[in-house]
């Protein structure tokens, strides 16, 4: 049986155990946590006074301030919810690209993220699930909060592997009716297909009240296009498709389509209030992953 | 025949580089990479789009990859386009510079004279010349010299004594130089072989000459081909002022004698000269000055009356001081010889102790006038009257200048033969007709046997008292020195005279009849060298005066005698000039000319006295043989002293200069310790200076067959071409850069793609 620490090392544990997932949206959850509630109730963390009026139930009467004052106070509480995450991972054929300055390809770098992802959350005891895709949902494990849930989830990233085509957008509007309480949608892919497609469907999930945050997996290579000589590049999602270029020839026009590609990503996710955040695999994973959640912490 | 060959032909190989680039495109395609892509969807869309366009691109990418190395290669092999013709390459040459030395080449111009530009246009190109190039430069003013003896190998050398050249020599004489070019060319041992002319080219020396089709034909008969080149230097200038000549009357001098010199002015330029002041001078010394206006493009004349009153050389000068372009022919120099005393020997055939009534009476007072009449000026004529049985080598010993024969019946053998010495070795005489002649005796022993006589006495003709028979002398213009005193109808009129009695006097009609007439022992040496010359004739169509030369000598003879009994010419006024004439004449027409042309050798001849006794030299010269020769010195004008050598002959001494190629003043030491002037002077057509302008220059160039150059870069560019072809690795290199510059940029530009 696979173990948390086949995926990650003690190390990157290490980095972000005192770190909190911090929902910027504040999400109903029936489990107390860490995450903003629109509802008072219960909770450790004192939120204000106010007066008392008629109707309010007098257990929030604070006797205390009552016995200092003699007047009778509600004492209010920040109610502190559980985050439900479903980490979606795309494990289509063009994530098991592996450049030569990197050691892991994009599969295993999405993986690891979503390993540690996974880790926190259930930390913090919040539900996480995982949704294994490629041209379909290749599997789905429902969010849930208790600690064993991690193997399950681990169990399943193991398995995962890269290999077919995929199409974000058509996987994307079919898990719209799986996921259907809102929460958090933890993207880890490399986004390849269409754009329009994706952006659409990611609109879709922003109307179902999910708070999204894409971490879009890239391999150096495929942002600088380092290459030299004559190269036969093969698809890794269809067979029979390959191309023998120069490199040096068409390089300029591939970055300058690849701008054209983050540009349309990067304004259709800011449209959606969709945080984008890129990663390349040549970076420890681990640590763009804490860098990330300080800044949402602090943007709190 | 190649029209393309290489300096580098090894590297031209390396063309083949342009192979390099195709190899590497073959083997960076067959020998790919294989990656296995994600990013697909981006790749692709780019090949889709700019699939053909890529294909193109690179096509003419590769195509320009391949002519670099191939430009590289062929620029390194230093490719030269040849033409026609077989390049040489640096094999010497023989070159022969025609340089123009003449006085005209130093016309100034912004203070550079031509002459200083073509100094260093011919050092340019000898300093050019590959190394064991034959070189001879020839300078063309004055006769045509060569600056060495002989075509040297040592181009520093040249250059040396380049440096040292004045241009101060006399007119060109292309025609001339041309031929001393050509000739000097044909004795050069180079295949390659150049014939260059620098000068000012001026019509003067080229119009209406034909050297151009003289220099063509030459060069066609040559076995080996030169290139001819016309390097024209200096720019015209205008505004040049010049002394053309000097003219006064080359009659004999005495001390006293006045003389008239008449200087002719010219000037060449477009405006007057109001007030030029011309200056005449006298061995150097200021004489007279005179303001003349010169107007534009025209002549004038200033007349110098002076007197001489030292016997011996002199110079005469004339120099118009104005500020021209050319200062050279500013002045005019002559030289003249003021004679003390001309000794002449009368022999009279008729002596009689009454007044006037000897033979000679009435010349001796014609040439002797002042004595005669007691007056204080001196006579320029010494005569001493003898007797014809004298003894004559008595009398020749004391070098009379002129003997003359007056009505001689006959002389005896041994004075024959003494006179025919006497003018063999340089003397004058002067044979007058008269009653008592034996004409026979005459005609065989004085012209046929000794030739001394110019013309057969033949029958005597008129009779004195029949005035119907007189004759008298034909006025006419005279060509004869001694004549032409008379060709001034203010100098008396020969025609006036009556000559009522003479000899007809028949002249040899040709050499052949001399040589059949006497033996050949018996021939004078320059018996036939010269034929006589008729003087003047009477109306009647006989000669009165015939000339002939003699060896060194001179002898005249009058048909009629020189006293009053044929004729009354002795009563006449024009008879004193007219014996003056004749015999002052014969006493210095020996004497070799004092002005000369430039070029001319001139020449000065010492009495034999001077060296007989030569144990008591009086002069500063040199002795160096008692006997055949001594040792003169010659002052040049360019004031450096040259030695001459005087050789004895007969019983003179002959000194022969030859290097009168730069005008103006020579003084010769004689060995009396005085200076004999000459004056070499050049004609003053270069004084215009003019140059043909390029379109006679061009056709002045196509008449020889030769090319025209501006300047000496531009000849050793020709030369250039001609020896290896036009170069053409600069446009190779440039273009090789280009197609860098050009690789690069379509590098740039096909990357930026659509997208």
């Amino acid at each position: 049986m696979p173990h948390v620490h086949d995926v990650l090392t003690s190390h990157d544990i290490s980095k972000f155990v005192n770190l909190q997932v911090l929902a910027r949206q504040e999400v109903e959850g029936f489990c107390s946590g860490l995450h903003l509630s629109p509802h008072k109730g219960f909770s450790v963390e004192f939120k204000e006074h106010r007066q008392y009026v008629p109707g309010d139930d007098i257990r929030d009467i604070d006797w205390k301030l009552f016995g200092k004052t003699d007047r009778l106070f509600i004492r209010e509480y920040e109610e502190e919810t559980n985050l439900r995450g479903t980490i979606l991972l795309d494990s289509s054929g063009s994530m098991g690209y592996r450049g030569s300055r990197s050691q892991l390809n994009k599969h295993n770098f999405a993986v690891r993220t979503a390993a540690c992802l996974s880790y926190l959350m259930l930390q913090q005891q919040d539900s996480v699930g995982l949704v294994n895709f490629d041209t379909q949902v290749r599997s789905y494990v429902p969010p849930r909060s208790r600690p064993n849930h991690l193997q399950k989830i681990i169990n399943e990233l193991d398995a995962a592997t890269p290999g077919n085509e995929t199409e974000l957008g058509d996987v994307f509007h079919e898990m719209v009716t799986k996921i259907q309480r809102r929460g958090m949608l933890v993207i880890i892919s490399d986004l390849f297909g269409d754009v329009d497609r994706l952006l659409k469907a990611l609109a879709h999930f922003r109307h179902a009240n999910h708070e999204i945050i894409i971490f879009q997996i890239w391999d150096p290579d495929e942002l600088d296009f380092p290459f030299r000589q004559w190269t036969q590049f093969s698809s890794l999602e269809k067979a029979n498709n390959h191309h023998l270029v120069d490199p040096a020839q068409i390089r300029r026009a591939y970055l300058e389509k690849l701008q054209q590609f983050q540009d349309a990503l990067s304004d259709g996710c800011s449209r959606h209030r969709i945080h984008l955040v890129p990663m390349t695999t040549d970076q420890p994973y681990a640590d763009a992953l804490a860098a990330y959640l300080g800044l949402r912490r602090k943007s709190r | 025949m190649n029209f393309l060959n290489f300096m580098n032909q090894p590297l031209a190989w390396g063309a083949l580089a342009f192979s390099i680039p195709l190899i590497l495109h073959i083997l960076n395609r067959s020998r790919f990479r294989r990656v296995e892509w994600g990013a697909m969807h981006l790749l692709e869309s780019v090949v889709k789009v700019n699939h053909k366009r890529f294909r193109l691109e690179q096509l003419l990418l590769l195509l320009v990859r391949c002519a670099i190395p191939a430009l590289l290669a062929f620029a390194l092999a230093r490719p030269v386009l040849t033409a026609t013709q077989t390049p040489t390459g640096d094999t010497p040459v023989s070159l022969v510079i025609l340089l123009d030395t003449s006085y005209s080449m130093d016309a100034t111009k912004e203070g550079i004279s031509h002459f200083d530009k073509a100094i260093d246009a011919a050092c340019a190109v000898v300093e050019a010349t590959p190394r064991g190039s034959e070189i001879a430069v020839i300078q063309t003013g004055g006769v045509p010299t060569p600056l060495f003896d002989q075509p040297i190998f040592d181009s520093k050398a040249i250059v040396r004594r380049l440096r040292t050249l004045r241009a101060d020599f006399g007119a060109s004489d292309m025609q001339q130089s041309l031929d001393t070019g050509i000739a000097t060319l044909a004795g050069m041992t180079h295949v390659r072989r150049e014939l260059m002319v620098i000068s000012d080219f001026q019509p003067a020396d080229w119009q209406g000459s034909s050297a151009a089709d003289s220099i063509q034909q030459q060069v066609a008969a040559m076995s080996i081909k030169p290139e001819l080149t016309l390097l024209q230097m200096g720019q015209v200038v205008t505004g040049n002022v010049s002394v053309e000549s000097l003219d006064f009357s080359n009659r004999p001098l005495g001390i006293g004698q006045q003389l008239s010199v008449r200087a002719n002015l010219r000037n060449h330029g477009n405006t007057a000269s109001e007030n030029a002041r011309v200056v005449f001078k006298i061995d150097g010394k200021e004489e007279a000055v005179a303001q003349v206006a010169l107007a534009a493009n025209a002549a004038t004349q200033t007349l110098f009356p002076c007197e001489l009153t030292t016997p011996g050389s002199h110079v005469l000068e004339v120099e118009v001081v104005v500020d021209d372009p050319l200062k050279k022919d500013n002045r005019f120099s002559a030289a003249v010889t003021i004679w003390d005393q001309i000794d002449v020997l009368l022999v009279d055939g008729d002596q009689s102790s009454q007044p006037l009534k000897s033979e000679t009476d009435f010349l001796a007072v014609a040439l002797t006038p002042y004595t005669f009449g007691r007056m204080k000026l001196s006579d320029l004529v010494k005569t001493k009257t003898v007797n014809y049985k004298t003894n004559l080598k008595k009398e020749f010993e004391a070098q009379p200048k002129v003997v003359v024969l007056a009505n001689v019946p006959k002389l005896t053998d041994a004075q024959c033969n003494e006179l025919r010495d006497y003018v063999q070795a340089g003397g004058a005489v002067f044979i007058c007709a008269g009653g008592k002649i034996d004409s026979k005796w005459y005609n065989k022993e004085l012209f046929a046997k000794r030739g001394l006589l110019p013309a057969e006495f033949g029958m005597p003709k008129g009779k004195i008292d029949e005035k119907g028979l007189s004759s008298r002398i034909v006025a006419q213009h005279f060509d004869h020195p001694a004549l032409q005193f008379f060709n001034e109808p203010s100098n008396g009129d020969l025609s006036t005279a009556e000559i009522r009695q003479w000899y007809e006097l028949i002249p040899p009609e040709s050499r052949s009849m001399i040589l059949t007439s006497i033996s050949a022992d018996e021939q004078p040496p320059a018996a036939s060298s010269s034929d006589a010359i008729v003087m003047a004739r009477l109306d009647s169509g006989d000669p009165l005066l015939v000339e002939k030369k003699l060896g060194e000598g001179i002898v005249v003879q009058m048909a009629t005698a020189c006293d009053a009994d044929w004729s009354d010419l002795p009563m006449r006024p024009v008879y004193v000039p007219l014996m003056q004439q004749i015999v002052t004449t014969l006493a210095t027409q020996l004497t070799p000319p004092r002005n000369i042309q430039t070029g001319q050798a001139a020449v000065a001849l010492f009495s034999d006295g001077t060296v007989t006794d030569t144990a008591q030299p009086t002069s500063s010269a040199s002795v160096t043989n008692a006997k055949d020769s001594i040792s003169l010195s010659m002052t040049t004008p360019t004031g450096a002293r040259r030695t001459v050598r005087a050789f004895r002959q007969g019983n003179r001494l002959m000194a022969r200069y030859d290097g009168t190629r730069r005008p103006g003043v020579y003084g010769m030491s004689t060995p009396e310790g005085q200076t004999v002037h000459f004056v070499a002077s050049t004609s003053r057509d270069e004084s215009d200076l003019s140059m043909l302008d390029e379109a006679q220059l061009n056709s002045l160039a196509d008449n020889m067959g030769a090319h025209v150059v501006d300047s000496p870069t531009q000849y050793l560019e020709q030369d250039r071409l001609r020896r290896n072809g036009r170069e053409i690795w600069r446009y190779l290199l440039a273009a090789l850069l280009a197609f860098m510059f050009l690789e690069l940029i379509l590098q740039q530009r096909f990357s930026r793609v659509r997208t």
